[in-house]
């Protein structure tokens, strides 16, 4: 049999894309760039604020009349803020929960509804608060809990399934609280968790006020349920190394509260002026919180690093056989099926190969529930990973069917076999074999590629990296760590694929008797 | 047993059969002479159906074959009757040898696993490979391979065996072994259509033998008439 070379592994893409994020690294380190102290700020003559569009309104959000312009309550304090210092202010995109790592080299402070917290006073500098906020929850008018104090008992439909923010106030909340029946489910934007609300994938959701209410109107058929809880204040994060640019953004506050023009700014939102200036003038302090041991970050980690690993094994193992029996049809199906539905399974594996899996995935768990298809996050993202697999599985085993020889298929049918028993006994058999290489090496891949689930709320290992990594502060370590944990999943993988190898070749060169 | 009624193949526009005419009585030995390229793998590989034709019929085991496609199912049922032996072995390379022997009766025939292994012992017996059932056919020569694929080939009690070139691959001493089998199979009335180069064979087995030059019976008639004549040139 000659033996079969499979494609360039898909690695080779992902160096290309290294090599291209390395390139661009190292010219955003050469350029002398924002994150600098106050008297670079002037001389720059501009204050570069970090936020997150996505996370929405009455935050920072495009403006839904001119989607051009960038709207919110934020953008105004951060223009009264910059004129405060004599400069003009510029924005800079950032996803929320990793914002505060941008102000190394993209911004000079962070204005995005971050919440004053022990470790944040521990790792950046926080202003003085410049807004109080309260946690609310959400549910649809027909369904779900009545109040925060019904979280304590399990729905009726189990554990209640609560969308948060991911890295907020309220997902904090929700997890220090194991009393509760709860699971919760981290979005990276509010309009997306209202949705899969509305759709049902959710019972409920807690957020800021200020967010519930602000989308109160585009939500009609959601309602807050019960009074607003537990809360705390809004900072303004810049970098522990601006003390002066700190100093000065603090005194800029102090001048905005005292002379009424937060207020104003507050007002004209909606945002109570006056109750935030009963809180604002009298905020209280926050103490900062110690630093850990490493002993302490270990053992404080650990077990929700191994539970989320847990997570990434359990998508990686129920996605990959889907795929490869969808795989494996869909080949058998190009080469052997009826003419007709040749080009159709073509045109599968183009659309499957030519878009990417975040896009899929996106796709089946926010889009299919607005056509009535809800489908919980789990689901969806193992239904996408098989989706998007088979499709390399099938050019694999397409591949692995046409190297066996087709002397093999005619002497099966020679002996009377009909075409699918000459495909099933003798031709799939061998191919089998022969691409075995290939797909436990896509098996790795797959492994990886399980992180993208966290684009749809599914926490598995390397979105628990990201959260506890910014909540802690500890980047590096926890980066070993995690590191360690896929390499302990994917290096017996590896093993196991060559024994495999091994005991298929030896055992077909195995002498008699 | 076989009829064959002038049959015409092309291939890549090339008449690679022109009009070939024979019969095939039951329980008689007839061997394909010829030069290369005569079309004597082309005839035999019509016979079931792994080859269609232009023109012509052939009517095999009480079936008719004409021109143009033939239906999955007759060629199943033309197949179960019809075995066959390549000039290159082609074992199932994934099976064990009593599994090579034993998966068409039981995929085919559904022939209950005990039986079918039974029967598939006794033949590999029978060609005297019965210690290796258990190996993988890579690790046999080339004569013992070639003795299980006709072991392979009767586990479905054919009422013909075809056989295209079944030593060619093979030394001298393992020929011989494998024509042995052949041999033996002979004598025990098996109807047979084997394509050889192998003169000696012919005029030991044969009852008759039949000479294809360019796609067309040059001639017909016993070993001595045919190949004295062509052994002469
Ligand atoms: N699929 C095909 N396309 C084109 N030509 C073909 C095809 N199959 C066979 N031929 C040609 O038909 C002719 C007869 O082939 P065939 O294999 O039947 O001859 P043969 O008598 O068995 O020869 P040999 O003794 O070499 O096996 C050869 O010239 C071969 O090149
Ligand atoms: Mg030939």
């Amino acid at each position: 049999m000659k033996p079969w070379r499979w494609s360039a592994p898909r690695g080779a893409r992902g160096l290309a894309s290294r090599a291209l994020v390395a390139a661009v690294a190292w010219l955003v380190i050469a350029l002398p760039g924002p994150g600098a102290e106050l008297e670079a700020v002037i001389k720059r003559g501009e204050l570069v604020w970090a936020a997150d569009q996505e996370g929405g309104g009455p935050h920072v959000f495009l403006d839904p009349s001119d989607p051009t312009k960038l709207v919110g309550f934020e953008v105004e304090l951060a223009a009264l803020l910059a004129e405060e210092l004599g400069v003009r202010a510029r924005f800079q995109q950032g996803q929320w929960d990793r914002l505060p790592l941008l102000l190394d080299r993209s911004a000079d402070c962070v204005i995005n509804g971050i919440e004053t917290t022990p470790e944040r006073q521990r790792d950046w500098h926080c202003s003085r608060p410049y807004y109080a906020y309260s946690l609310q929850l959400v549910a649809r008018r027909d369904a779900g809990p009545e109040s925060v104090e019904a979280l304590a008992a399990a729905g009726p439909g189990g554990r209640w399934r609560v969308g948060v923010l991911t890295g907020s106030a309220a997902e904090n909340f929700l997890r220090e609280r194991p009393g509760f029946e709860v699971d919760p489910i981290g979005y990276d934007g509010t309009v997306d968790c209202l949705e899969q609300l509305k759709g049902g994938v959710l019972d409920a959701a807690v957020m800021d006020d200020c967010i519930a209410q602000f989308n109160d109107d585009r939500f009609p058929g959601l309602r807050g349920a019960g009074r607003p809880f537990a809360g705390g204040t809004y900072t303004i994060l810049t970098a522990r190394e601006t003390p002066r640019l700190s100093e000065a953004i603090d005194a800029a506050l102090g001048r905005m509260i005292a002379d009424g023009r937060l207020k104003t700014l507050y007002d004209r939102w909606d945002l109570s002026g006056r109750q935030q200036m009963f809180f604002l003038r009298h905020a209280a302090e926050i103490p900062a919180a110690a630093p850990q041991g490493l002993v302490e970050l270990v053992s404080g980690t650990l077990p929700l690093l191994l539970s989320s690993a847990a997570m990434t094994i359990l998508l990686a193992c129920a996605s990959f056989p889907l795929a490869i029996l969808a795989g494996l049809a869909v080949a058998i199906g190009r080469l052997h099926g009826p003419l007709w539905l040749r080009p159709v399974l073509a045109g599968y594996v183009e659309i499957l190969r030519g878009t990417p899996l975040l896009l899929q995935l996106y796709a089946l768990f926010f889009l299919l529930p607005k056509v009535g298809l809800a489908m919980p996050a789990l689901g969806a993202a193992i239904v996408g990973l098989a989706l998007n697999y088979s499709a390399y599985e099938s050019e694999i085993y397409r591949a692995g069917l046409k190297a066996v020889p087709w002397a093999q298929f005619e002497a099966a049918l020679a002996l009377g076999m009909t075409k699918w028993q000459s495909l099933r006994h003798v031709v799939v058999p061998q191919a089998v074999r022969i691409v075995m290489p290939p797909v436990t090496s896509d098996f790795i891949a797959l492994f990886k590629d399980t992180s993208v689930c966290s684009a749809i709320t599914v926490v598995e290992l390397t979105k628990r990296y990201s959260v506890l990594a910014l909540s802690t502060g500890r980047i590096a370590e926890l980066a070993v760590i995690t590191a360690v944990l896929y390499m302990a999943m994917s290096w017996p993988l590896s093993l196991l694929s060559r024994w495999f190898e091994q005991r298929l070749e030896n055992r077909d060169k195995r002498p008699g008797c | 047993m076989i009829d064959i009624d002038c049959l015409v193949a092309f291939r890549s526009g090339n008449r690679i059969l022109d009009g070939v005419s024979l019969t095939v009585a039951e329980g008689t030995v007839t061997t394909l002479v010829g030069p290369s390229g005569g079309g004597k793998s082309t005839l035999l590989r019509c016979l079931n159906g792994l080859e269609t034709f232009t023109a012509g019929s052939v009517t095999i085991v009480g079936h008719r074959f004409t021109a143009g496609p033939h239906s999955p199912r007759d060629l199943e049922r033309v197949r179960r009757d019809v075995g066959m032996v390549f000039q290159q072995f082609n074992l199932f390379p994934h099976l064990s040898v009593i599994d090579n022997v034993t998966v068409a009766p039981r995929v085919v025939l559904g022939k209950p696993a005990v039986d079918a292994r039974r029967k598939g012992l006794e033949l590999l017996e029978r060609v005297g490979l019965g210690r290796f059932a258990a190996a993988r056919p890579a690790t046999l020569s080339g004569g013992q391979q070639q003795r299980v694929a006709i072991a392979r080939a009767l586990a479905m009690e054919p009422r013909v065996m075809l056989f295209d070139e079944p030593t060619s691959a093979l030394d001298p001493a393992m020929s011989a072994e494998v024509l042995d089998v052949v041999g033996e199979l002979a004598r025990g009335g098996q109807t047979m259509v084997i394509v050889t180069h192998d003169h000696g064979f012919a005029r030991r087995a044969a009852t008759q033998v039949v000479e294809l030059i360019a796609g067309q019976v040059c001639r017909v008639g016993t070993a001595a008439e045919v190949l004295d004549e062509s052994d002469k040139k």
